[in-house]
């Protein structure tokens, strides 16, 4: 276990060493965060209502700022799993003495933990401004719960998209469609509560909910039921994914042809 | 005790096949065609323990393959394979633990960190006490001069000297068994020629096993006591060093500048002039050192001019597989 908290340490300092990077990200969101508020701020207006669907334009808002957090501080592992088969780095990787899969959720952890800090207090800032103090404190500890949910599918999808770099050439294709995927189905741009019924049933049913729309709605509005319902998906999505994920890794280390040399 | 023993190994690869234009690459979506690259065709080899062997042959002859098979990252097609006791590709994890491997190409260490935060991870993942880490780091920084570098952020460090952490690095957990692919290249002389001298060094010190391929003829005189050549994934040569130096190694090459210009029929004896250079400034030329020595194509060399430059070096690997060659095929 200390060898992957320490892989997760070094990445955490790794991450320090580019703090333009972390600036130009912390950016982003403001403007993000900037665009969502005038957008839903029209809506609401023109919907004459404080409420639609449950949620306040205060509620949509803060749920937007955590979906953001999320998407935009989440590893970009597929990038990074195939750029290492890409350029035979993964050859070194592999040669030590961890699992493989572990030593990346553990990097990715390190990589993200610094930078979603970053930006949720950067946009939430803007968000309190804007749109109102954030949710009561008794709503975060379910949020968290939900929000590590949340990650753990992100790593499994994306370690999938990734791995598949060791018989594919190009993985980027498979990453767009995913995010896009998420965008819609996973509530990151609208709230689901505001699709029509039958979408909702739709977007529900599939894990992208569980990878945003959970830990986001349970930030603004917390509910027991809800939250029980969000992690048992949560966990049969995981188990899904992750034992897909373990399956693909070992048919994938058969297949592996490194580059170079 | 052996530490290696390879029986008739054979890794093929797949690539997809692809002609120029559009028009093939539209087919190639959806009818790709296959071509199957033998990498390795059918190598068996031995390695004692604590043994120096140097594994040599032209770019894509199939050393890196046969490596990564040793180290068990790749999965061969065929044939069986024991490092250590272990079958490399089965016993990945337990293997890691006794090798240490370097892939000169690439890089180990965090570019952006200095290398002691790599040692220090690298002895955790290793499962080593912090107090032995520590105690290791002090050694190698030592014996590989690299003591004032570790706290320096790898990227502001010159090749030679990364490449120097780099191995110290692969040493880190007293490795049994140091597979290097190429730990030299892009280095100058004297870099080279610290690295050949370190390794020499601490191998037979911790009595630890040296595998290193190389396409450099020069790396295995300094290093190894035995050589195996390997062209299109086969062994074409395998014996000590000091016979293949006595057999094929016998000329050298000598490039010379001159302060003065050469007079047009410049020549030495027992030499043969490969190439005048422009202006007649300097002169590159080869003999063989059984018929000529070295000290008396020095001493003319330098009695024939001012001697701004001299480099001397052997012949490139290619000509020493090709006269392995001619020699088999002038035995058949």
């Amino acid at each position: 276990m200390r060898k992957y908290l320490t892989i997760f340490k070094i990445n955490l300092l790794n991450s320090l060493a580019y703090p333009a990077e972390l600036v130009t990200r912390s950016a982003m969101i403001l403007l993000f965060m900037w665009i969502f508020f005038q957008l839903w701020f029209i809506t609401f207006a023109a919907a004459g209502s404080d409420v639609i669907n449950g949620l306040s334009l205060r509620d949509t808002m803060w749920y937007l700022l955590l979906a953001e957090t999320l998407e935009l501080g989440r590893p970009r592992l597929a990038r990074v799993i195939s750029e290492q088969v890409k350029d035979g780095s993964i050859a070194y990787l592999l040669n030590k003495p961890y699992n493989f899969l572990l030593y990346q959720l553990s990097s990715g952890l390190g990589e993200s933990l610094l930078r979603m800090g970053m930006l949720f207090m950067v946009g939430g800032a803007l968000v309190w401004i804007l749109a109102g103090p954030p949710p009561n404190l008794i709503n975060w500890p379910l949020a968290l719960v939900a929000l590590v949910g949340a990650w753990l599918l992100h790593f499994c999808v994306n370690a999938l998209i990734g791995l598949s770099a060791f018989t594919v050439e190009e993985v980027a294709p498979f990453e767009w469609i995913y995010q896009k995927l998420v965008f819609i189905l996973g509530g990151m741009l609208i709230p689901l509560d505001f699709y029509p019924a039958w979408l909702q049933t739709i977007a529900k049913s599939l894990p992208f909910a569980y990878m945003m729309y959970g830990p986001a709605r349970l930030f603004v509005q917390p509910d027991m039921q809800l939250f029980m319902l969000i992690v048992i998906g949560q966990l049969l999505w995981l188990a899904v994914l992750g034992g897909l994920l373990v399956q693909v890794f070992s048919r994938g280390m058969k297949r592996l042809a490194i580059n170079g040399g | 005790m052996l530490a290696i023993q390879v029986t008739n190994l054979t890794k093929t690869f797949r690539s997809k096949r692809k002609a120029a234009g559009l028009g093939a690459s539209v087919q190639s979506l959806f009818r790709p065609e296959y071509k199957t690259v033998e990498a390795v065709r059918g190598l068996s080899f031995e390695m004692e323990s604590g043994e120096l062997l140097g594994f040599i042959g032209p770019n894509g002859a199939g050393k890196s393959t046969t490596i990564k098979i040793l180290t068990g990252i790749l999965f061969p097609s065929g044939g069986e394979v024991q490092v250590l006791g272990y079958v490399p590709w089965k016993q990945r994890q337990k293997l890691s633990y006794h090798i240490g491997t370097v892939f000169g190409q690439r890089p180990q260490l965090w570019y952006h960190l200095p290398a002691i935060d790599t040692l220090t991870l690298f002895g955790r993942i290793y499962e080593m006490e912090d107090r032995e880490t520590r105690d290791r780091i002090a050694e190698l920084a030592e014996a590989f001069e690299v003591a004032d570098l570790l706290e320096t952020p790898v990227r502001k460090l010159s090749l030679g000297q990364r490449m120097r952490c780099e191995i110290a690095a692969s040493l880190l957990h007293k490795p049994k068994l140091l597979l290097l692919d190429e730990p030299s290249i892009g280095l100058d002389v004297v870099a080279r020629q610290h690295i050949r001298d370190t390794l020499r060094e601490m191998a037979k010190q911790e009595n630890v096993g040296v595998l290193l391929t190389s396409h450099d003829a020069g790396d295995l005189e300094a290093l190894c006591k035995r050589v195996i050549i390997i062209n299109h994934g086969q062994i074409v040569y395998e014996d000590k060093v000091s016979t293949l130096k006595r057999s094929f190694l016998t000329s050298k090459l000598v490039e010379v500048r001159y302060a003065g210009q050469i007079p047009a029929d410049f020549h030495i004896d027992g030499t043969e002039i490969l190439k005048v250079a422009k202006e007649r400034y300097g002169v590159k030329l080869r003999f063989e050192t059984r018929i000529t020595p070295v000290e008396k194509v020095m001493a003319a060399l330098s009695a024939a001019g001012t001697l701004v430059d001299i480099t001397i070096s052997d012949p490139p690997l290619e000509e020493v597989i090709a006269a392995i060659y001619k020699k088999a095929e002038n035995r058949e």
